[in-house]
């Protein structure tokens, strides 16, 4: 199968630089896979497992924060707030922060510390979903 | 008489000791910090070049518009300002609060309303003491500052820049220039600005859904971004100011000690010569 150049970027570092074969990834509109020759494409990423296929049949996968992924001609370049493989998960810091956003909601305090914490709730279940411990 | 000045300088030459031991030890804990945090600020360089690019491509479509580059209306802007968590830094937290102060001056002069949100305690004891509207204080956060808390902070801001608290955010910290030179900067940050290379033109780029609503879902990402990088920036500034700082302190010390281990010397020679010259004319008085 044809493969393109995927780079995964965070502030911290150049998480991930090599040849893949295909790449998923959600936007809000849903699920997205990626192959080589996509049309031009900017689109932003939920709060979500990125799964990386480098040969066509196994896949890896990561969590993603809020991002934003972007295919070009034969590149695609996922720029997120972090990102991690799923075997690299810091299980009991996600629980921890699941646990305080569930307490902040229970809380019902206003609108914005609602949505913040909603935003953090989603964030920590999506990194618990992708290390497999819920 | 000479005896008593001897202690004196002995006791002061010990205390000049122990105090080079401890900006000693401050120059090389500063230096360790300093290469750890350049690494981290390298380290986001790459995250930024490809959001700042994602974002001017989209804004050199001549159909573009967001709430996010909208011209200003209100008067009334938030001022971020980064300052470290300890002092011993040389000039390096007053230099950025002094720019910071006058930046806001500035701004009063000029009619807007100023806010503040302070981050590293200096920042915070600085702002509040001299009764700045301080809406958010977040100290201790640089030296394990993590892109959660950059998002939290950023989250923030957002929410109250959507909702017209106010329709400017400017950036107040310390970049890092080199080793030997850290200069604090005021940078503005929201209304988003001068993006586009010049170049109107729509690109055959599919934005999903609308490239208005991927470059408003990017401000955030990119003000997360920056406010990360910022801190990081002058935590490597307030560390390399600090190893000057201290490194001075350390050859201060050395020279004194010098001066004094003189002084020392001489008063032991005095009081030998002394010493001498009155055993040598006592025998002398003897003989006669």
């Amino acid at each position: 199968m044809q493969s393109f150049k995927l780079k995964i970027v965070t502030p911290r570092s150049v998480f991930y630089e090599g040849e893949a074969v295909q790449v998923i990834a959600k936007t809000q509109a849903g699920n997205i896979g990626i192959l080589a020759g996509h049309t031009p494409y900017v689109a932003p990423l939920v709060p979500s497992p990125l799964r990386i296929s480098e040969n066509g049949t196994d896949f890896r996968t990561a969590a993603v924060s809020t991002g934003v992924i972007k295919a070009e001609k034969d590149r695609v370049t996922v720029v997120a707030g972090a990102v991690e493989w799923a075997e690299d998960i810091d299980v009991a810091r996600a629980e921890r922060s699941k646990e305080r956003a569930e307490r902040e909601l229970a809380a019902k305090k206003g609108d914005k510390e609602f949505e913040r914490a909603e935003q953090r709730l989603k964030r920590a279940l999506n990194r618990l979903s992708v290390s497999g411990k819920l | 008489m000479a005896t008593a000045n001897m202690k004196d300088v002995k006791r002061r030459i010990k205390s000049v000791e122990s105090t080079m031991q401890i900006t000693k030890a401050m120059q090389l804990v500063a230096s360790s910090k300093l290469r750890r945090a350049k690494e981290r600020a390298l380290a986001a360089q790459p995250f930024f070049e490809t959001l700042y690019d994602t974002m001017s491509d989209i804004s050199n479509d001549p159909a573009f518009k967001s709430v996010y580059t909208k011209k200003k209306l209100l008067r009334s802007t938030l001022i971020v300002v980064i300052a470290g968590d300890r002092g011993l830094a040389g000039g390096f937290n007053s230099n950025v609060l002094k720019l910071a102060v006058s930046h806001a001056e500035e701004l009063k002069a000029s009619g807007d309303k100023v806010s503040v949100i302070a981050i590293g305690k200096k920042a915070v004891e600085f702002f509040e003491k001299r009764g700045y509207d301080v809406i958010s204080a977040y100290p201790q956060v640089a030296e394990n500052m993590d892109i959660y808390d950059a998002e939290d902070i950023s989250e923030e801001i957002i929410q109250k820049f959507r909702s017209a608290y106010f329709d400017q955010v400017d950036l107040v910290y310390t970049t890092f220039v080199s080793a030997l030179s850290q200069t604090p900067v005021a940078v503005s940050v929201l209304p988003v600005k001068d993006l586009g290379n010049g170049r109107k033109h729509s690109s055959l780029t599919e934005y999903d859904p609308s490239p208005e609503e991927v470059f408003d879902s990017l401000v955030p990402q990119y003000l997360t971004g920056l406010i990360y990088a910022a801190v990081v920036d002058s935590f490597a500034s307030e560390q390399a100011a600090r190893r000057t700082a201290m490194e001075s302190a350390s050859d201060n010390a050395e020279e004194m000690i010098n001066g004094l281990s003189l002084l020392y010397n001489r008063a032991r020679q005095a009081m030998i010569t002394q010493e001498l010259t009155e055993i040598s004319s006592a025998s002398l008085n003897d003989s006669q």
